[in-house]
């Protein structure tokens, strides 16, 4: 049996299953850059990011959505790849911020990198340095329509990519010593 | 301007001591350029003698066209509220200064980053080598040789779409009409 919606047609298990995910969407905000200043003004009343589900979660392995908000040093970049890994599907990565895009002001230092999505695979770009709260809440309905059409299946892309990402992310870390998880 | 009377003394005092080169900078601030195998002798009679106790900083500056590199060391006293600067330079080939954690305990920290961004070895000190950057093996970051947006270019994926990007002097002059100044000019984008 399968059910239409915005011209979307899917099962209808999966319908029910992508429309309980896109109402909660649990964040682990990874502070860095200064793009993480929005993040407070996002959750608290004045914006109210609960009204769409979204809140913050506490650890990697109870989180569905990792948002970057800035830009990465190569040292937090390797974090970030442990966070992101660890993480349990399904997982959405949001990225905040012009540094995360091209490498924003930061484009020519030698310890940013520019470019997240040769790294970790990126659902949604929020633009502006910084975005503001409004840009950031756009950017998570923009997440919920990708997750409610079903095509939110990046962290099934990494996995089946990840030589091409391994590749990437090793000629910035010289020094890979990370576990491998098996999701 | 009679009220620079302590930091005319100091001066005076150190300059007597030691045979350096100083000059009072302003109220409340005192600099002072020595060889750098004075430098400790300075740091303790000042931190001994005149109440010196507090360590601000060590700065290093990249004077390329010298082929030095200049340290200063920043301290302070609560007594007087004085800051007093002192000076030295050392040759870029070789960079080599005399390690001052036994004097400041703090000290180490500012000698390890300035052995990481600068690579300036102080004998003695303790301490991983690698601080800040993590699996760096290449020249140390803040040397001015060290061409930043070459590295980046080579290391980190640049997203098309820079080319077009302005320089807002140059945008902001041509609009008002005014003169982009000689020293200025080299930093155009427009080459
Ligand atoms: S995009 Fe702007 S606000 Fe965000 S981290 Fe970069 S410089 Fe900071």
């Amino acid at each position: 049996m399968t059910i239409t919606e915005n011209n979307i047609k899917q099962p209808i298990g999966e319908y029910i299953q992508n429309w309980a995910r896109k109402h909660s969407l649990f964040v682990l905000a990874y502070g860095t850059g200064c793009g993480a200043i929005e993040i407070p003004p996002t959750m608290t009343s004045r914006y109210d990011a609960e009204r769409f589900g979204i809140r913050g979660a506490a650890t990697p392995r109870q989180a569905d959505v990792l948002l970057i908000t800035g830009y990465l040093a190569t040292k937090s970049l390797k974090r970030v790849i442990r966070v992101y890994e660890q993480m349990q599907d399904p997982k959405y990565v949001i990225a905040f911020g012009s540094c995360t895009i091209n490498g924003g002001m930061y484009y020519d230092s030698y310890n940013t990198i520019n470019a997240l999505d040769r790294y970790i695979p990126v659902d949604v770009y929020i633009n502006g340095c910084m975005p503001r709260p409004e840009a950031v809440i756009s950017g998570f309905v923009e997440l919920q329509k990708q997750i409610a059409s079903g095509n939110a299946y990046n962290a099934t892309k990494y996995k089946e990519n990840l030589e091409w990402y391994r590749e990437n992310q090793k000629k910035i870390i010289k020094n890979w010593r990370m576990p491998d998880y098996n999701w | 301007m009679d009220n620079l009377q302590i930091e005319n003394n100091i001066l005076e005092t150190i300059k007597t001591a030691f045979k350096v080169e100083g000059k009072v900078v302003r109220e409340k601030r005192v600099e002072i350029t020595a060889h750098k195998q004075l430098i400790s002798s300075i740091l303790l009679f000042a931190k001994n003698q005149h109440n010196y106790i507090h360590l601000n900083h060590i700065t290093c500056v990249d004077w390329i066209e010298d082929g030095e590199f200049e340290i200063n060391y920043i301290i302070w006293s609560p007594t007087t509220k004085n800051t007093l600067i002192i000076k030295t330079r050392i040759s870029r080939e070789n960079a080599q200064m005399e390690n001052i954690d036994n004097i400041w305990d703090q000290a180490n920290t500012y000698e390890r980053e300035m052995r990481e961004m600068y690579g300036i070895e102080f004998p003695g000190l303790i301490g991983e080598h690698e601080f800040i950057l993590e699996d760096w093996d290449e020249m140390p970051p803040m040397r001015r040789d060290f061409d930043t947006l070459e590295y980046a270019t080579k290391t980190f994926y640049q997203r098309p779409g820079r080319e077009d990007a302005k320089d807002v002097r140059e945008e902001l002059t041509k609009q008002s009409g005014e003169e982009i100044p000689e020293f200025a000019k080299k930093y155009s984008r427009e080459k």
